[in-house]
């Protein structure tokens, strides 16, 4: 029974497969060049499958223009309807994406899509909705760069979509940027978190509880497992950062910690460091400020 | 603490530490830990003997026991060690039993000498975690508080710029603890959880001067509201959600509701730092699904994209950009509709679906084009009430259409009588009302229009309305589909009315 349930799955991947296979060369034939053009002009038998052949060809050709677009551009605006009957603007909404790609790959796609409230003054847009993740400083942006109302007083904000555009996109490429480097950082640490993950595996803890001040030297933890933790190699024992990647924060198995506060292109700017009695560490701090990506360089050195 | 401390108790000024204990008969107690499934007190009973907690909850031992008190009726023995207890709950759950079997042997047995407040706490928030729907939530934002000093600094995007409020466990709870203490004695309970991105706060109120074990004990028998707190934070975003605990059935009344909002009010307190100082705003949004307020109210892409929007969120609206294979796309489309009318709730009735089967397609796809991939039944993301308040005026009836077209012409741009078409369910509830009083009417009549949509899950029934053919799904206004992403709301030209500001932020 199970080496039928088995062979059954061997077979369900190799259709996924070979499905994938195909769908990959019949893009590729229909991106040929001059398939367009040989299609109009070759007779053939039957004129629907040909019309059939053109359109498929069409959307191909639209589907690769587009994503040269984006892949080069980082930032593309399209037009789309709003299906309500009620919307502003009879639903005309333009679009903005912007695709982030970290190292070789094109991570997330974020969309920012506008629409035109007033009726006298075309030209002004306002955010209608948009998939910024809330850590991503959104709001202050649209109030530097697009004012609600126009003002014709002095000190007006002008509206300004394409600096708005530019700088929506170094916020959020910054915070992929952050995120794979404290990814990296993690990787280079060797933490693997193995003692959360046994409990989450038992599913026994609900989570950490942070007004929980236990004091560690009393007998809640063995003599001996705290000597051969105090006693064995130096090491970094947590990786922890804020959804934003602002915050960094390192323990040590020597009960070291270190909170460091992180800027927006990845500088460590400031870093507070301290022993498990509590005493700062001041030529660590200044060892931690610079780069993440170089963090554990400077701290071992 | 002194010993003589017993006799003498003075007011003070401290929180109610983890390890006070309220007897095993205390109301509360008796209450959350009889919640909660077999499951999981037996999983609570091993989180509390693990190493880290045992100063918390320090279980009934062998050592414990009075040697000239040894009752030989005592159905549970005491037992020599944590870990020999740890063992015992271990193999209880590994075998199969009633609920009664564990409650009993924590209450009558392994802490019979009471449960501490820490237990109390987890036990609360372990139930939480069994049904996220247990409790009403109400989402609120921490906004900061506009200074004409530091308001050009606010405006800046800069490199080193943050425009959220920073959540430090400890300061944080510092301060919350200096706001209450003058107030009342409260215990707290900071917990970052493992399964879902949240941080829950949970405040046990204990309405009396005195801070000790003994004050927390005695019933104060006046009344019977929730005396906890929850306020739950998700990590990376500026909301807040607070709610009650209430337990099954119990009434939440003023003392409850306005012990919350003493808490409340300390909240944006204790974030504040100097020169940034913050209040809690409404964001127009109560629901009872922890997953419905982190979707529309969370840390994710999803907060300004509800509804129809929701195409936007994933890649159904746009693909990877190295995505270049355009046939897929096409067979899972496929693929995914016919799965979607196969489980869909019109299968009882197959026979007459296919009788009208390109009039249920056509009426899918537009229910997927108004709604794309949200209000889905089974989604977890259900809305459990939704308010709206209409302002428009009243469309006019069709035989006095005529006169008022051209009187409302200017005041709506769409003509009159589509709109009153697209809400019949909607207005159905009070036409009779309304029609009672339609000789009255004037151009610009506008009546106190109250509809509140109630149920499981009021997006995905009214996208299924849609599927069915009751409600228009070319007509419906926009608010129906659930983009707005408000739970209450007033509709101003068939739009939610929104303030001038970006949504979900």
């Amino acid at each position: 029974m199970e080496a039928l349930d088995c062979e059954i799955n061997d077979i369900h991947a190799r259709i996924a497969d070979l499905r994938a296979q195909r769908a990959n060369l019949s893009a590729i034939l229909l991106s040929q060049p001059h398939l367009p053009t040989r299609l109009s002009q070759r007779p053939v038998a039957n004129e629907r499958r040909r019309l059939h052949a053109a359109k498929l060809a069409k959307t191909q050709h639209n589907r690769n223009l587009e994503n040269v677009y984006r892949a080069c551009a980082g930032i593309t605006a399209y037009k789309v309807k709003d299906p309500d009957p009620h919307a502003i603007d009879n639903g005309m909404i333009l679009g903005v994406r912007i695709d982030v790609s970290i190292r070789d790959e094109f991570v997330e796609t974020y969309h920012v899509l506008f629409v035109r409230p007033s009726a006298k003054n075309k030209s002004l847009l306002r955010i209608h909705k948009h998939t910024i993740p809330p850590c991503v400083a959104l709001q202050p942006l649209a109030n530097l760069w697009l004012p609600t109302r126009a003002r014709d007083g002095e000190g007006a904000v002008e509206q300004n979509l394409v600096k708005f555009g530019r700088a929506l996109r170094k916020e959020l490429v910054s915070w992929h940027l952050r995120g794979a480097a404290v990814e990296k950082l993690r990787a280079a640490a060797g933490v693997t978190g193995t003692k959360d993950r046994e409990e989450q595996k038992a599913g026994l803890a609900q989570g950490r509880v942070l007004n929980a001040f236990v004091s560690d030297d009393e007998d809640s933890e063995d003599e001996e497992e705290a000597a051969v933790r105090r006693n064995g190699p130096l090491k970094i024992t947590a990786v922890d950062a804020d959804i934003s990647f602002r915050e960094l924060s390192l323990l040590w198995s020597n009960g070291q910690t270190a909170i460091m506060k992180v800027t927006k292109d990845g500088d460590i700017e400031m870093a507070a460091v301290r022993t498990e009695q509590g005493a700062r560490l001041s030529s660590v701090e200044r060892k931690a400020k610079g780069r993440i990506e170089g963090l554990l360089e400077r701290l071992a050195a | 603490m002194a010993p003589h401390a017993t006799t003498t108790t003075v007011p003070d000024c401290k929180n109610i530490p983890h390890s006070h204990r309220l007897p095993v008969t205390h109301r509360e107690v008796v209450r959350t830990l009889g919640k909660l499934s077999r499951l999981s007190l037996i999983s609570l009973a091993q989180q509390w003997l693990m190493k880290k907690n045992r100063d918390f909850c320090p279980p009934y031992l062998l050592a414990d026991q009075d040697p000239n008190d040894v009752d030989v009726e005592d159905q549970y023995d005491p037992a020599h060690s944590c870990d020999e207890l740890l063992e015992t709950y271990k193999v209880l759950g590994a075998r199969k039993g009633g609920k009664r079997e564990v409650l009993d042997r924590i209450l009558e047995g392994d802490w019979r000498t009471g449960i501490s407040m820490y237990q109390l706490a987890t036990a609360e928030i372990q139930h939480l975690l069994d049904h996220p729907t247990a409790l009403r939530w109400t989402a609120k934002r921490l906004a900061k508080i506009p200074n004409s000093r530091s308001a050009v600094h606010d405006m800046e995007v800069t490199n080193d710029s943050d425009h959220l409020p920073r959540f430090q466990a400890q300061t944080f709870m510092a301060n919350l603890a200096r706001e209450l203490t003058p107030l009342m004695k409260a215990h707290y309970l900071l917990m970052r959880l493992k399964t879902m991105p949240i941080t829950i706060l949970r405040v046990y109120i204990h309405d009396s001067p005195y801070s000790t074990e003994q004050s927390l004990a005695t019933e104060t028998s006046s009344s019977d509201g929730a005396k906890a707190v929850f306020f739950i934070w998700p990590n990376g975003s500026p909301f807040v959600y607070s709610s009650l605990a209430t337990h099954l059935g119990q009434v939440v009344g003023d003392d409850g509701r306005h012990l919350r909002d003493i808490v409340q009010q300390a909240i944006p307190k204790a974030f504040s730092r100097p020169s940034a100082r913050y209040q809690l705003a409404s964001t127009n949004f109560t629901a009872r699904s922890l997953d419905a307020l982190l979707t529309y109210r969370g840390p994710g892409k999803s907060n300004g994209a509800a509804g129809g929007f929701s195409i936007f969120q994933d890649h159904s609206f746009s693909q990877n950009a190295l995505d270049f294979i355009t046939s897929q796309k096409t067979d899972d489309a496929e693929k995914s509709g016919a799965g979607g009318e196969k489980a869909g709730p019109g299968r009882p009735k197959r026979a007459l679906d296919d009788a009208e089967a390109p009039e249920a397609k056509r009426r899918r796809e537009v229910a997927e084009g108004r709604f794309g991939t949200s209000a889905k039944p089974n989604d977890g993301q259900g809305l459990d009430r939704f308010e709206v308040r209409i302002d428009d005026p009243f469309p006019p009836i069709p035989n006095s259409a005529a006169r008022a077209d051209g009187d409302t012409s200017d005041l709506n741009a769409q003509p009159a009588n589509r709109s009153r078409r697209g809400r019949p369910s909607l207005l159905d509830r009070s036409a009779a009302e309304i029609e009672e009083i339609q000789d009255r009417a004037d151009e610009a009549w506008v009546p106190d229009v109250r509809v509140t949509f109630q149920g499981p899950h009021v997006f995905a029934g009214i996208r299924q309305l849609v599927e069915q053919g009751v409600v228009d799904g070319e007509k419906m206004p926009g608010w129906m589909t659930g983009e707005a992403g408000v739970t209450i709301g007033a509709v101003k030209n068939g739009r939610i009315r929104t303030k001038d500001r970006v949504p979900g932020v």
